[in-house]
């Protein structure tokens, strides 16, 4: 069953210089207990694309249009044209995140139990200490912290033990979808490892959707079902996780896929990319990747490619798309 | 294999940070950062130390070009003792030359793995007739220029280069600092091996890039810089601080592919520091997998990531995850989390979180580096009868 549906997404930020395009035509769905992920190079919008969805954003972000359209209990919202006191109910109940550095967003002068109980209390009042409690002590369980832990403040947890904690709070208010943003990117290998199994067990038993933003292809791999490539604030392609691996369609997909070196198989040479990404600040006409990509002809620089389904589940957007087997070479 | 010229041999080395502060009393509580590091480094290899952070990889680093003053241990360069020239001060350095050569001298210990130390032992016999404060003085007669000399022949490449640049300099003034300070060149000639440099890390055309500051350059652009900067002087060897970890994939493996470029044009040997086990195997063909202070296991980086040894190794292997979504991997068989190792008991130092412990590896002293197959070298009593 579809929970989230988001159809051509669009929001700039407003600046002295003009509209920079963080995120410019994003569609995708989400079903239930499914999990997607978007990876991206930084400041290619895929954080802003959350934000975007849980419309939390600074003063000079503006909608430039699209729909959010969110399933809840089989009724259909779209949170772009919710008000802002609706919109309340449905963050963090129905849509949470896990934030970036999430370790440091941990007040250091509260209990981290405290923490959670705070956020409990603000979207269910109802709700009386003792349950709260109680329902802490579960999520702690849940995320592998040890309940008596709720009393302790945050310094006196580990990296791994914050960003568990973290977990425990996205989990309070019994969320649909979380999102998490780079949910591991500050931890060492071992503890990230433990943290995305956790985060694989606790989302299958309780039947939740997931977003991963990274810009680790790796972590991406192992967590989604789906993979969504961001490029310049666009999707250049989205596709089930193998499909992406094995038969990418777009020269920047490959070019990712084929950067990054493997403690396992073969040693490979890697691709480079040449040159970097394009300034979102009024960006040319065209395809965003152009200037980069090895396949480009006159038609790149001068329309925009198309985002469409090729396959069933395949997205691209590209004038050139690779044939399966192709090997591009980007050059020194 | 093996004999390869050795360039950099690193005996022992020790650095204990103090983890308290007393007012009129001793400090007693140590974090032993690195302790007891061995290890040597042949001209033109890269050796890569990998670790999780807080185990000891960027301090031993430091130590190496200058920036932290090792406790104990020995740093051989060039088959010649340059410990004496690492500190700071006069004092340390007489109390390191008292301590690993005078005292061996009186006691008759064994200094073999120091290059020069019977020729000190001559000098000190015949030249000065057993007269310590003269050979003190003697050994350290350039100890100044000799820092110098040292600093020329090591260089650093940081983390992130968003702060290893100085922001109100230029970037011919960056480059070309190094040259200033030990008096190289004239500004023409100087202008000339900048743009050259420039030119061979990648920012073309040079012109254009010269007297730009660092807020005008990307990430990737910024940490070529950096390398510049570090080749300027023609260093033998230079440790690398986990240079492309805050950079995009895209443009991280340009980065990684320039500085094995160059390590091959410049014949140069790299210390190369990362917790990326993947990014350790592109660029190094050796590697030391250190834990807590110290190096638990060590060799062939085929070798080792094909077959690991120590249950850390294997565990920090498994744990790395794989670009490819049809691959299961294996749970790490690890518990815990790393402790930092204040004061630490002297068994070895991953007992508490060891699946193989064994009762042995309570009471025992940390285990000696072991050869178990050829370039192969492990720290652990499940490879000892």
């Amino acid at each position: 069953m579809e929970i989230l549906s988001v159809k051509d997404l669009k929001m700039y930020y407003k600046t002295k210089l003009g509209y920079v395009k963080a995120v410019d035509g994003i569609s995708f769905t989400l079903d239930e207990g499914e999990s997607m992920g978007i990876v991206g190079e930084s400041g290619c919008g895929k954080t802003s694309v959350s934000m975007t969805i849980l419309r939390l954003l600074p003063e000079n972000a503006e909608f430039m249009g699209g729909k959010v359209l969110f399933n809840l209990d089989g009724k259909t919202v779209d949170l772009v044209s919710l008000p802002e006191s609706e919109m309340r109910r449905y963050r963090w109940k129905g849509i949470s995140m896990i934030f970036q550095a999430a370790m440091n967003s941990l007040n250091p002068v509260y209990k981290v139990g405290d923490q959670i109980i705070e956020a409990m209390l603000n979207h269910n009042p109802k709700l009386s200490m003792d349950d709260a409690k109680k329902k802490v002590a579960e999520l702690f369980e849940l995320v592998g912290l040890d309940p008596r832990r709720m009393d302790q403040y945050p310094h006196q947890y580990s990296g791994g033990m914050k960003q568990r904690a973290i977990i425990a709070m996205a989990l309070s208010c019994d969320p649909k979808i979380i999102i998490a943003d780079e949910p591991t990117t500050a931890l060492d290998v071992i503890v990230q490892d433990k943290i995305l199994r956790e985060m694989k067990k606790i989302q299958e038993k309780l039947n939740m959707s997931m977003i991963y933003i990274s810009h680790d292809i790796a972590v991406i791999a192992e967590v989604s079902d789906k993979i969504a490539v961001m490029y310049a604030g666009k999707f250049v392609e989205l596709a089930d996780s193998i499909t992406i691996f094995k038969k990418p369609m777009h020269p920047y997909t490959y070019g990712l896929m084929h950067a990054f070196p493997s403690v396992t198989g073969e040693r490979k040479e890697l691709t480079t990319i040449p040159g970097e990404p394009i300034n979102l600040l009024n960006p040319p006409k065209g395809c965003r990747f152009a200037p980069r990509c090895p396949k480009a002809d006159e038609r790149c620089f001068s329309e925009d490619p198309e985002y469409v389904e090729v396959e069933k589940g395949h997205f691209v957007a590209c004038h050139h798309p690779l044939e399966v087997g192709e090997v591009i070479n980007f050059g020194e | 294999m093996g004999n390869e010229k050795t360039i950099l041999k690193i005996e022992g080395l020790r650095k204990l940070f103090p983890a308290e502060r007393r007012l009129f009393r001793k400090v007693r509580k140590f974090v032993h950062a690195v302790d007891g590091v061995s290890y040597e480094i042949r001209e033109g290899e890269s050796l890569a130390l990998v670790g999780e952070s807080g185990c000891g990889k960027t301090t031993t680093g430091k130590i190496l070009v200058g920036l932290y003053e090792p406790t104990d241990g020995t740093v051989v360069m060039d088959g010649r003792d340059v410990t004496p020239f690492l500190f700071e001060s006069y004092g340390k350095a007489e109390n390191y030359i008292r301590r690993v050569y005078i005292d061996k001298f009186k006691n008759g210990g064994n200094g073999n793995h120091i290059g020069n130390f019977e020729e000190y032992k001559k000098i000190f016999k015949d030249k000065f007739n057993g007269n310590e404060r003269e050979f003190v003085k003697y050994i350290l007669k350039d100890r100044k220029k000799e820092m110098k000399n040292l600093r020329k022949k090591v260089q650093m490449i940081f983390q992130d280069p968003y702060e290893s640049l100085n922001p109100r300099m230029t970037i011919f003034d960056t480059i070309s600092e190094p040259l200033n300070i030990h008096n190289i060149g004239n500004l023409k000639e100087r202008e000339e091996m900048v743009a050259e440099l420039l030119d061979a890390v990648g920012l073309t055309p040079p012109e254009t890039f010269m007297f730009r500051f660092p807020h005008e350059l990307s990430g990737g652009q910024r940490q070529r810089v950096a390398i510049a900067r570090a080749l300027i002087l023609k260093p033998r060897f230079i440790v690398a601080d986990e240079p492309t970890s805050m950079l995009d994939v895209s443009i991280r493996t340009g980065i990684m592919k320039l500085m094995l470029k160059l390590a091959d044009e410049y014949n140069m040997s790299y210390l190369y520091i990362t917790h990326d086990l993947a990014v350790a195997r592109y660029m190094s063909n050796r590697i030391a997998v250190m834990y807590l202070g110290k190096i638990v296991e060590m060799g062939d980086i085929e070798e080792v990531l094909k077959n690991p040894a120590h249950p850390y190794s294997k565990a920090l292997l498994d744990a790395v995850p794989v670009p490819d979504p049809e691959v299961k991997r294996e749970e790490p068989n690890i518990s815990g989390s790393v402790a930092k190792p204040i004061n630490p008991p002297a068994r070895c130092r991953f007992y508490d979180r060891c699946p193989y412990r064994m009762e042995r590896c309570k009471k025992d002293p940390h285990p000696q580096l072991r050869e178990i197959a050829p370039e192969h070298h492990v720290a652990c009593y499940l490879f000892e009868k």
